[in-house]
């Protein structure tokens, strides 16, 4: 228990990695389908799309095989874009975020694009702390 | 599409997701005949599939093939998945990831009913 209770990727972190995983299939494969089919129509907010996909592809990897460094970044980037995109789709700037995962703060997606990385930083710093405390002896007087 | 073997795929999704929600109230992980369950679906998936192919080859309804195909495909991947965790995470939370699993692909049959036509 102490030993997997560490790792982003099991007990709760399981739930996490299956709905990124669900996330990261469906943005991918819808971004993927709008840039073959529909590209000229809105191509920044398209792949825009198919970004935010990838971006969840590699956050549900890095959240499986306990790459923290790579899970704080891929996480926090969708943090922002959520956020970002969904300002920018609710003061409506041209066609720019017709369409994408974070549109309207991914409502599309029962906005489970804006909660998701809420719960993924707390989760990685979670375990994180978790692990230093394991990790470093109370006499420690490190500063880190 | 059969609406009758989607309303099939569907309520079977609910069936079994309402097990597992069952499992996570009781603290339990997975057992093998929820994945049973799970596998009965899939063969129901993979049947659907086979009769969607028949039905868009003769072109019956004018339906987007890559945007068809993409569900299809994504639908049958996830309870093999959410299966493999089972077996790798013996705690509650693999029937949290199952109870997600079969929402997940009850949610995807109702949008293939959608892309259809049929809903």
């Amino acid at each position: 228990m102490t030993d997997t209770s560490r790792r982003t990727g099991s007990g709760p972190g399981r739930l996490l990695v299956a709905v990124y995983g669900i996330l990261a299939l469906a943005a991918t494969a819808r971004g993927i389908y709008q840039v073959a089919t529909k590209l000229d129509e809105a191509p920044v907010a398209y792949l825009l799309s198919l970004g935010a996909g990838l971006v969840y592809v590699v956050a549900t990897v890095a959240l499986a095989t306990d790459r923290r460094r790579l899970a704080w970044w891929t996480v926090s980037i969708e943090m922002v874009g959520v956020l970002t995109v969904g300002v920018l789709s609710l003061v409506d700037v041209g066609d720019f975020p017709d369409e994408t995962v974070w549109s309207a703060f991914g409502q599309g997606y029962g906005y489970v694009p804006l909660v998701l990385p809420f719960l993924g930083l707390v989760w990685l710093w979670r375990t994180g702390s978790r692990a230093r405390t394991q990790d470093v002896p109370a006499t420690s007087d490190d500063l880190g | 599409m059969i609406v009758p073997l989607a309303l099939l795929v569907g309520a079977l999704c609910l069936a079994l997701g309402a097990w597992a929600a069952w499992f996570v109230v009781r603290d339990r992980a997975v057992v093998l005949r929820q994945l049973w369950g799970a596998a009965a679906i899939e063969g129901a998936l993979v049947l659907q599939a086979a009769i969607a192919g028949v039905l868009a080859a003769t072109g019956s309804p004018d339906v987007d093939g890559v945007l068809l195909w993409g569900y299809v495909l994504t639908q049958a991947l996830v309870l093999p998945i959410a299966a493999a965790w089972a077996f790798a995470e013996r705690t509650r939370w693999s029937s949290v990831v199952l109870l997600v699993a079969a929402v997940t692909v009850a949610f995807l049959e109702f949008r293939l009913l959608q892309i259809w036509g049929t809903v």
